[in-house]
């Protein structure tokens, strides 16, 4: 049932943000490193995203223009990729590398690294991972069962999700419900191990993702008990529903919900997803559909659109760093941005060519020493494996590990 | 792997052998004999000697074009190497290899080769141990919903929306039947738990019985909730007592009632009348005068329409149960008032003064005098302008006088569908009694002693606290969640059960009925005919309406139809008028109409005609039919139409948003229609972005993959299925040029510079050659030239395997060719109609899995 809008300020106006941890409630809390993960489906216009020149002292190109102020702590990689073929549904494997067709050849099936983060870092906090699109979504965020995180695509549900607390009345009847549901698993999992054992090998595969569901399940079950009775940091939107519902409007209010539950560390794993269908008229100069500049048959006036819609995505995210380093992190040097890993890309090149080389990909923030436009081609010119950035980043969250997927090594970025 | 996907076998044509390269050529051709002499020198049967002769200058193992050795088929086929004895196959039986330039072989060599490959494979599959092994996939959400609605008989899973949280499901080319892509995780069971409280709550009703009310609605009453983003538009309401539908985007409902208190029955009763038909021209509003005016009513997600009469206030009496907290709305269901300026609606109000001047110029002077003597006048534009008309605009529309909605009342305690469930007593002491016929329907199967012990345990145990009905309740939802009812196709489903499970899901998508498993528990559709009278028979009462709708659906691909929407500047009457959703109906009209008449399939490709109504018509340049959109059955003259070729559909879907790709034709025809399928393009391959600036036609920009011989090995069998379309526009539409939009100034750097000059057209080439030597010059050729008996059976063959990917849940394999080719030839016996096609698919062993 949708409430309407006016009853969504009503809920949440007046409440001043005062943030404080979550995780302080859990003893022995350190300072965390968070992920961001933004991505959109189409990729870049190529001449517009990459800047020309090389090295620390290069030039922001037109599309990244927004993010100028933050020269000194981006990484821009020109020349990664997946191997991937030309088209559409390649977008689905930027974060793993891996298309789910092919997910069965892999221990840890097309799981995407915002998950192998989360693995890590999702003990700590109220939500292990975060995964929004604006209103609908790219496919990127997969388990290691090789399934389809679902992704919240309703401000509305986002801030429910992250934000409403429960009523006494309401807790008790959650805590109940919880409690049924443990029931129905528990007899639900007895028919299981009867169909098992009367079952076929063939019944093998689809029945174990049943079992991991039922087990999954069950954990989720036991952990929201313990958050049930934490109340939510409060958080007032109400500013960012005012006046008319603009494409300006939609960005801000899921990047400030993002960026406030990181601050209060309600999750250390967020993903981002601009989807295709989003219409983007109301950025100036933009008449068509996102897609359909894509495919501007390098004809100028459509692809300037295309440009402008490609540097608005950027420009909101710029706005969304800025907010993280505006805020110092507690017990500890620099700002919220300076411990917050960010990845902008995508798992599509461009949409004019369908090409799903040269992926258009940058690191900013997380306190590495960054290296401004980077070449990441090897001596025989090859692209090198996107996947090796993504074993860079997981070593930055503490995980031990030396490849991933794809990786034929690690990107030489560092930190600290 | 599956047979569909098998054919990754392509050829090449330029060849150094042949045209005399450096190296020198007999020693390759020596060597590829000495590896392939053991298999194929010594043999007496002269069709290893013809493809010694005609195929190995190719396929050695020097240059093996198109990735395939003569080695490979080895002295027989085996598990391995089976691919490539049905690929060879294939491309000897169509002809397309050897290619006709390169060698060539009798009609009685071929003939002989063929006969050699096939008994090959015959012998081969008759050495395999055949089982078919049953594949369990979890049902998708469209099945989930009709098995909870028919598990819990009941007419629709309700109006609360309790389906709204499900995931949605992956398509695997189309198909959401397809168990590989059908996952499951914790989201999925925690949401159909979800799914079936909600479901339940709205069913079963545990507390005191709700109190009736009933509410009187006048039209002052009555809101208007606009549909598009331009919301909190100020009301204006412009006559009295009558709510109007001046514009179609905008939604009645009504906060006098607000949303149903309790579930329960309501009687909605609803005055309203059409208004204004016909004042309009149709070209200037959209609305075919022959159309009715409609009124949809929302009851949550569910709709009914009604045709309205025109100027005859009419009753309209709904009596349906409502799920606790369904929203009531009424909706203007048209597709016209868009086809002025950008489609926004108030553009429709300056229609008044354009059909006043034309008709009644009398009547304009006195309305332009009552505006111009008017406060509000908008003088900037001049007097047409349509700030200036919004009183009187004349479209065709709905008007309602007043609602009145009278529930939740119920025609017992506790209601019907309550005791149904759980009788009229319900206790915990009798949780086994009650929840067993539940499983039994919900698990498609006789439910095992001690099976449903605990969860009976648990519902006793819960009683104590909730009550003896909740508990039962969350005994059903066990029952709906557990996996005997989530997965389909389990091997612990004795197998006339799962016969008649597959069939139900196959026609209905749903559990199958009390009858049906008793029909196959008596031995009663163990034949051909029996099936085929069963099939018959549910084709005919509208038991197999959900396939009717949802195959063909899948089949062609039609929720891609937008993804590469045609431009919406360009192609402005595709969007205005919705043509996509009459594209869609027009493949789902043609294939019931096959169904009804029982037609051949190969009429598919050949038929020449098809199912239109007005919209179509405009796109396909046609003239002489009914001005309203209904779709009927149309015979075109012109050979370029008619059937699955000529469809909307097929070619919007297949085409970008500004220009057509015959790649992407030619690909969906092969894989859809003829089941070849191409091998994608390698990872190296850099695609060149097709550049509309120069004055190029689509075929010169893909010259380059006939001129590489990397790619020209692939693309000189999958380019002549798809050139022959290139008179087709993003739309479907014909056009005999290409338009080029811009000029040809270059600035200084030499680049391409859009100007304002005069747009340029060239001449469009579709014309080309397929590699067995038939040749085309466009559609109407290519129409003619593909209706041979080979393609009659691989189209045949084509329709068989996407059915049993539809009913199976998974692509035939290869070591199925065998049983695939029985059915073919049942469907031949029966000249390849289609539900005796269908009937043969259903009684194979394929879909039995006996």
């Amino acid at each position: 049932m949708h409430t309407d809008r006016r009853t969504f300020i009503k809920g949440i106006g007046g409440t001043l943000a005062l943030p404080f941890l979550e995780s302080n409630l859990i003893a022995g809390a350190t300072t965390p490193t968070r992920f961001l993960v933004v991505a959109n489906p189409f990729g870049m216009h190529p001449e517009h995203f990459f800047p020309k020149d090389f090295g620390k002292d290069f030039t922001m190109s037109r599309t990244l223009k927004s993010l100028e102020w933050l020269k000194d702590r981006i990484s821009i990689l020109s020349h990664t990729d997946h191997n991937m073929v030309s088209g559409h549904g390649r977008e689905i494997a930027f974060l793993s590398g891996v298309l789910p067709a092919d997910a069965q050849a892999f221990p840890e099936k097309n799981m995407s690294v915002d998950q192998a983060v989360a693995r890590h870092t999702g003990a700590h906090v109220r939500y292990p991972s975060l995964n929004v699109g604006l209103g609908s979504g790219v496919r990127m965020s997969w388990t290691a069962n090789g399934v389809e995180n679902a992704l919240i695509s309703d401000p509305q549900r986002l801030y429910d999700h992250l934000f409403l607390n429960l009523t006494r009345k309401q807790k008790k009847a959650r805590r109940d419900m919880l409690t049924r549901n443990e029931s129905i698993l528990d007899a639900v999992g007895d028919q299981l191990s009867a169909v098992a054992r009367q079952g076929s090998k063939a019944d093998a595969g689809r029945l174990d993702q049943y079992q991991t569901a039922i087990r999954e399940l069950e954990n989720t079950l036991a952990g929201r008990q313990h958050w049930i009775g934490q109340d939510k940091p409060s958080f007032d939107i109400s500013h960012h529903y005012e006046g008319a519902a603009t494409i300006h409007n939609e960005y801000h209010a899921f990047f400030d919900m993002i960026s406030f539950a990181f601050e209060t560390d309600m999750t250390r794993v967020a993903t981002i997803a601009f989807p295709t269908n989003l219409s983007y008229t109301d950025v100036s100069g933009v008449t068509r559909s996102y897609h359909g500049t894509t495919h501007n048959g390098k004809m100028e006036d459509v692809t300037d659109e295309l440009v402008a819609i490609e540097s608005f995505q950027i420009e909101q995210l710029s706005r969304c760093l800025k907010r993280l380093d505006s805020i110092p992190e507690p017990n500890a040097e620099g700002s919220l941005l300076d411990h917050t890993v960010v990845l902008f890309g995508s798992g599509m090149g461009y949409g004019g060519t369908h090409s799903n080389r040269n992926l258009p990909v940058f690191v900013a923030g997380g306190g590495f020493d960054h290296l401004g436009h980077v070449d990441t081609r090897n001596e025989s010119g090859e692209n090198m494996a996107l996947c090796n950035l993504f074993v860079t980043l997981m070593q930055r969250f503490g995980i031990e590990r030396d490849e991933f997927n794809l990786s034929t090594g690690a990107f030489d970025l560092r930190y600290g | 792997m599956s047979l569909t996907s098998a054919r990754g076998l392509s050829i090449f044509v330029m060849d150094s052998l042949l045209i005399g390269g450096g190296n020198p050529p007999r020693v390759v051709v020596i060597l590829a004999l000495v590896s392939c002499a053991g298999l194929w020198g010594s043999r007496a049967s002269a069709s290893p000697a013809l493809m010694q002769e005609h195929c190995l200058a190719c396929h050695n193992e020097e240059k093996a074009k198109g990735k395939f050795e003569l080695g490979f088929l080895g002295d027989t086929p085996t598990e391995e190497n089976l691919e490539h004895w049905l690929d060879s196959l294939d491309y000897v039986v169509s002809e397309e290899m050897p290619p006709e330039d390169e060698s060539e072989l009798t009609p009685g060599q071929r003939e002989e080769l063929i006969d050699f490959l096939e008994s090959k494979v015959k012998a081969f599959e008759k050495t395999m141990e055949f089982t078919v092994t049953p594949k369990p996939r979890r049902l998708n959400n469209r099945e989930f919903a009709n098995s909870v609605r028919d598990v819990l008989l009941l007419e629709n899973v309700g109006t609360n929306v309790p389906m709204d949280n499900l995931i949605g499901d992956a398509l695997h080319h189309g198909f959401d039947t397809h168990g590989e892509t059908l996952s499951f995780s914790r989201f999925h069971l925690e949401q159909y738990i979800e799914a079936v409280r909600k479901v339940l709550d709205a069913t079963i009703m545990s507390g005191e019985r709700p109190k009736s009310r009933r509410i009187q609605i006048p039209a002052e009453r009555i809101v208007r909730q606009s549909l598009n983003q331009n919301v909190g538009r100020p009301d204006r309401h412009l006559k009295e007592g009558v709510f109007d539908f001046l514009d179609p985007r905008l939604a009645a409902q009504f906060p006098d009632f607000g949303e149903a208190p309790a579930a329960g029955y309501y009687k909605i009763n609803i005055k309203a009348t059409g208004t204004d038909r016909g004042i309009y021209d149709a070209d200037d509003s959209g609305f075919y005068h022959g159309d009715p005016i409609q009124l949809s009513v929302h009851l949550g997600d569910q709709v009914t329409t009604y045709d309205l009469p025109d100027d005859e206030v009419i009753e309209l009496e709904l009596t349906e149960w409502l799920g606790e907290g369904t929203v009531i709305e009424l909706r203007n269901p048209t597709d016209a008032f868009t086809m002025r300026g950008n489609g926004n609606f108030k553009f429709q109000y300056a229609l008044t003064p354009t059909h006043l001047k034309k008709y009644d110029s009398s009547r304009y002077e006195e309305l332009v005098s009552i505006i111009e003597a008017s406060p509000d006048k908008n003088s900037r534009k001049g007097i047409d302008t349509w700030h200036n008309w919004t009183k009187y605009w004349m479209g065709a529309r709905p008007q309602v006088f007043s609602v009145e909605i009278e529930g939740p009342f119920y025609h017992a305690w506790p209601p019907k569908r309550q005791v149904a469930l759980l009788g009229v007593d319900p206790s915990a002491e009798k949780a086994i009694e009650i929840l067993r016929p539940i499983a039994n329907r919900a698990w498609r199967r006789p439910v095992q002693d001690g099976e449903l012990q605990k969860i009976v345990d648990m519902v006793q145990l819960e009683a104590e606290t909730m009550g003896d009905i909740e508990a039962l309740k969350e005994g059903i939802v066990a029952i709906l969640v557990a996996p005997s009812f989530l997965m389909t196709d389990l091997a612990e489903v004795p197998a006339g059960n799962r016969f008649a499970s597959k069939l139900s899901y196959l026609l209905r998508s749903t559990t199958p009925r009390q009858e049906l498993r008793e029909k196959v528990g008596a031995g009663r559709l163990a034949s051909f005919d029996a099936v085929r009278e069963e099939i018959a028979e549910a084709f005919e009462s509208g038991g197999a309406d959900e396939f009717l709708n949802e195959f063909p659906f899948a089949w062609l691909e039609l929720n891609d139809i937008n993804f590469m929407a045609p431009d919406p500047e360009h192609y402005r009457f595709y969007h205005k008028k919705r043509v996509s959703e009459d594209m869609v109906n027009e493949v789902l009209a043609f294939f019931e109409n096959a169904v009804r008449e029982n037609l051949p399939l190969p009429e598919f490709l050949s038929a020449d005609y098809s199912f239109i109504n007005a919209d179509l018509a405009s796109i396909y340049g046609v003239k002489d039919v009914p001005e309203d959109s209904v779709l009927r059955k149309y015979q075109f003259t012109d050979g370029r139409r008619g059937g699955l070729l000529g469809m909307g559909a097929f070619l919007t879907a297949t085409a970008d948003s500004l220009s057509t790709s015959p790649i992407h034709r030619a690909v969906f025809v092969m894989e859809n229609f003829m089941g070849i399928h191409p091998t994608p393009p390698p990872p190296d391959v850099i695609i060149t972005e097709p550049d509309v600036r120069n004055a190029t036609t689509i075929k010169e920009v893909l010259a380059a993959h006939t001129e590489d011989a990397n790619c020209a090995s692939c693309h000189e069998t999958i380019d002549p299925w798809g050139y022959a379309f290139e008179n087709f526009d993003p739309t479907g539409a014909w056009r005999d040029v290409y338009v080029v939009p811009a000029s040809l100034e270059t600035d200084e750097e030499g680049e391409l510079i859009p100007g304002e000059g005069k747009p340029t057209t060239v001449e469009i080439d579709a014309s080309a050659r397929f590699r067995n030597g038939i040749e085309y010059q466009g559609i109407v050729e290519f129409r003619r030239q593909i209706l041979t008996e080979g393609n009659r059976d691989r189209f045949v063959r084509c329709f068989i395997e996407k059915l049993l990917t539809y009913a199976n849940g998974a692509e035939p394999e290869e070591i199925d060719f065998v049983a695939i080719d029985r059915i073919l030839e049942k469907s031949a016996e029966c000249n390849y109609r289609i539900v005796d096609t269908i009937s043969a698919v259903v009684d194979s062993e394929l879909f039995r899995g006996e």
